[in-house]
């Protein structure tokens, strides 16, 4: 906790905003100020070209980026807002990692691998770890500082998983819902969400299970349902919870309703929610914004005609589409870990990609150490790389477009080193879990047929 | 009696013509600027400083270049014998450099003849002239027209090919005078004999300085020996001397009195068809773009664009009117939407709708309701996330 802290003084202190603004990423700057200021000039905050947000969070933040104390930096209230989003995360971060690290401990324990509650201290505790990677990620507190709305993007998404692993279907549902509305990408964790409330939490697959007859009796409640069916039955099959699944879309059609009707409340006057779909999804699906960013994107949709537009917009976001329906046959025993790959995937291949993005899935990696820390491989390759592209990142920009003594391609191939070196991550990371159920299966001491 | 009817048919004819020469209801609102420098050649390059000085006066007094007309043969500045490659001075210690960046000239090289000039002065152009080379005046403009170069005895030479000739300005300035092309005219010739340029002319509103009589010369004023010519004249030297303490506010009269001794001539005044006394005409009525501004107390139109071409001559009626055609308009689109509004009226759910929308519009916080209702929702959550 003193570490948290310690974190807190770190962001308060006075930095300057407008340096960190003043570089390249487009961490969307003073654009809930834009919207704002002309909502109350009594126009559209989409207006301009600088708000492509939620009126909801304009109605939140905006107020808070016009006041000002005296004596302290401007936005002091808006940076306050999101340290305290950012607290926010890493507590229920570390919520998540408790969890899952219990069910870790429990899962080894019933496989036979742990003979004694001793062992349980060579696991690693994930949860504050986590918690700690997150507050203390430099691309975290650039956003921060930034005035970024990624803090609150991320808090939400955490928000549907904390939910989803806790079991608190309508917390979940919240998170889920404020999360796809704030940007859209976050409505692919639907189905990691359901898997986690159908299925349980992360656990070796089932065969471990059935080939493991030296099974302990064990009521807490925290187990997966898998050691439990696989106590009561020897089935192939995992139990789906239908009730807890209907549960939570009843609750996501109460949340989405309340925002739509909302959203159109506080739009009436401006065009209605047709307007806002058009100007918020419609402006992250169709890529109309092509300022430099650290993605990859803007610069072939800088260069690519007209007439191919839309087949390489389809063909951009199917790219993620696609990639959903594999990895969640492959990991469907691991909600959590697909979750994080999924984030990963999105974060990658979404239209306007930040440093927020890479904050978040850097953090949920951090929840996995135990099972991934020991096999990955290209660890320092991957360290070292992501510190030289986010160093080299500003540097680039300030040369291509502050000083014009560089181009373009300085600041692009940055990027393609950067998406490089995430496709390399996520790969590894995924390789890492499944040769990690390969070891379990290895050695597990009981192993013996099953008999179908 | 005869007597008697003739003495006041001839007073009614003096009062009536009294009238009409003096009658001028127009306002002053613009003013115009004609600068001719009609010599060629390297040693004549004084009188391209001179006119390029008058330039730069003119436009520092806040006349812009679409209301300045210059005339230069322009051979000066990227002459061969030009020490100063596209530098031009009035002065030897080279503290100005007259052709700067923004030097529009409109009439260059040979392009600077007797026709053109008449052309430009009586408006009577080619169909394929460009607007920025018409003088475009109308008859509340003040123009100023200035000339230098060579001249003598009822004549001004132009660019050593032509003359133009007293007679011809007169008949232009009373061509000029007859289109209403201006109100007053002030022109300024800074040449030898100056004074007898001015003397066939005979329209009202003229006021017409001269560098020197009849049988005078005007002299340079002094050569500089960097770049082998003189760089500028008497006239125009104390001319510009007393200009260059002017700002655009200033109030200095057109009164003032040049020393015979320093010009080595005599300066002419011609001001018998001028009827403001000199001390109390500013000397921006000509030199700058400072005017009168009429207050009115009438709100803009956009329809005003259609009127403005007549000629407004007071602003009352015509904001009358137009402010009527404003009040018609909205009549027209109320009794439109009034004829929607009953079409819409024969569905239900459009009419709950429509009073939705209404009772909406009456919401004047919209923001607060939607900050509270998310303060409700997360109160929601956080308690049925502790029940569930």
């Amino acid at each position: 906790m003193p570490v948290l802290d310690l974190g807190l003084i770190f962001r308060t202190s006075p930095i300057d905003p407008d340096l960190i603004r003043g570089k390249s990423q487009p961490l969307f700057p003073s654009g809930v100020a834009e919207g704002y200021w002309l909502k109350q000039a009594s126009m559209s905050p989409y207006a301009g070209s600088m708000y492509h947000g939620s009126p909801l969070l304009l109605s939140l933040l905006g107020p808070l980026t016009v006041q000002r104390i005296k004596g302290q930096p401007s936005h002091l209230f808006c940076s306050l807002v999101f340290v305290i989003a950012d607290i926010l995360s890493a507590m229920l971060l570390r919520g998540i990692g408790h969890k899952l690290q219990m069910a870790y401990g429990l899962n080894a324990r019933l496989l036979g691998l742990l003979k004694s509650p001793r062992d349980k201290e060579g696991i690693l505790p994930s949860g504050d770890i986590a918690a700690l990677v997150y507050l203390w990620n430099p691309f975290t507190i650039v956003c921060c500082v930034g005035l970024s709305t990624s803090p609150i993007e991320n808090m939400a998404v955490i928000l549907a998983l904390n939910g989803a692993v806790t079991r608190r279907v309508p917390l979940a549902a919240f998170g889920l819902v404020m999360a796809t509305h704030l940007s859209l990408y976050p409505a692919i964790l639907t189905i990691p969400v359901i898997f986690l409330l159908g299925y349980g939490l992360d656990a070796p697959p089932l065969k471990l299970f059935l080939q493991t007859r030296n099974v302990e009796s064990d009521n807490r409640s925290s187990t997966s349902s898998a050691s439990k069916q696989a106590k009561l039955k020897p089935t192939a099959h995992l139990p789906f919870l239908w009730r807890t699944v209907v549960h939570f879309v009843f609750w996501v059609l109460v949340w989405s309703l309340c925002v739509l009707v909302l959203c159109g409340l506080s739009l009436s006057k401006h065009g209605g929610l047709e307007e806002m779909f058009k100007r918020t999804y419609g402006f992250i699906l169709s890529i109309e914004d092509l300022s430099p960013n650290i993605g990859v994107f803007w610069y072939f949709f800088a260069e690519v005609f007209d007439f191919f537009r839309s087949f390489f917009l389809i063909v951009f976001h199917v790219n993620i589409l696609f990639m959903l329906l594999p990895l969640a046959i492959r990991l469907k025993h691991r909600p959590c870990f697909l979750a994080f790959i999924y984030l990963a995937i999105s974060s990658l291949l979404k239209s306007y990609p930040s440093v927020g993005d890479s904050a978040l899935y850097l953090s949920l990696w951090a929840l996995f150490v135990n099972e991934l820390a020991v096999d990955m491989k290209f660890s320092f390759f991957l360290f070292c790389g992501y510190l030289g592209v986010s160093l080299l990142s500003p540097v680039m920009h300030n040369l291509w477009i502050w000083r014009g003594t560089g181009n373009a391609n300085f600041y692009f191939g940055n990027a393609i080193g950067y998406a490089c070196f995430q496709i390399v991550f996520v790969v590894e990371s995924v390789s890492a879990m499944l040769n990690h159920d390969r070891a379990l299966k290895k050695c597990n001491p009981n192993h013996q047929e099953v008999k179908n | 009696k005869k007597k008697m009817k003739n003495l006041t048919l001839v007073v009614m004819l003096l009062c009536y013509s009294f009238a009409s020469s003096s009658g001028d209801t127009t306002i002053h609102t613009n003013n115009w600027a004609v600068l001719v420098c009609t010599s060629r050649f390297w040693f004549n390059y004084r009188h391209m400083a001179n006119t390029l000085s008058l330039y730069r006066t003119v436009k520092r007094l806040g006349i812009p270049d679409e209301r300045i007309i210059l005339m230069l043969a322009d051979d000066m500045a990227c002459n061969s014998r030009n020490q100063y490659p596209a530098q031009v001075f009035n002065n030897e210690n080279h503290q100005i450099n007259l052709y700067g960046d923004n030097v529009e000239v409109d009439y260059r090289g040979y392009e600077v003849t007797v026709e053109n000039f008449l052309r430009v002065l009586t408006g009577r152009h080619e169909n394929a002239v460009p607007r920025s080379k018409r003088l475009l005046s109308d008859e509340g403009s003040h123009i100023l027209l200035y000339m230098t170069g060579h001249g003598g005895d009822e004549f001004l030479k132009f660019q050593d090919a032509e003359e133009l000739q007293s007679h011809d300005l007169a008949d232009a300035v009373k061509q000029m005078k007859e289109k209403r092309r201006f109100k007053e005219l002030l022109i300024m010739v800074d040449t030898c004999q100056a004074a007898t340029l001015f003397n066939q002319l005979q329209s009202p509103g003229v006021l017409a300085i001269g560098s020197s009589l009849k049988g005078e010369n005007s002299y340079s004023h002094h050569l500089d020996s960097d770049i082998g010519v003189s760089v500028v004249d008497r006239f125009t030297y104390y001319t510009l001397a007393f200009f260059e303490r002017l700002n655009i506010y200033d109030n200095a009269s057109l009164n003032r009195s040049y020393d015979p001794r320093q010009l080595m001539s005599t300066a002419y005044y011609r001001t018998d068809l001028y009827q403001p006394h000199l001390s109390e005409v500013p000397v921006t009525n000509f030199f700058g773009s400072v005017m009168e501004t009429v207050h009115t107390d009438s709100a803009y139109h956009a329809f005003s664009n259609r009127i403005s071409n007549s000629k407004i001559k007071s602003d009352t009626p015509f904001n009358q009117l137009s402010e009527q055609d404003v009040k018609e308009d909205l009549r027209n689109t109320h009794n439109q939407n009034d004829e929607l509004k009953t079409e819409k009226q024969k569905c239900p759910y459009s009419e709950m709708r429509a009073d939705l929308h209404e009772k909406l519009k009456k919401i004047e916080n919209v923001d607060t309701m939607v900050n509270l209702s998310i303060a409700v929702m997360i109160l929601v959550v956080m308690v049925s996330s502790s029940l569930l």
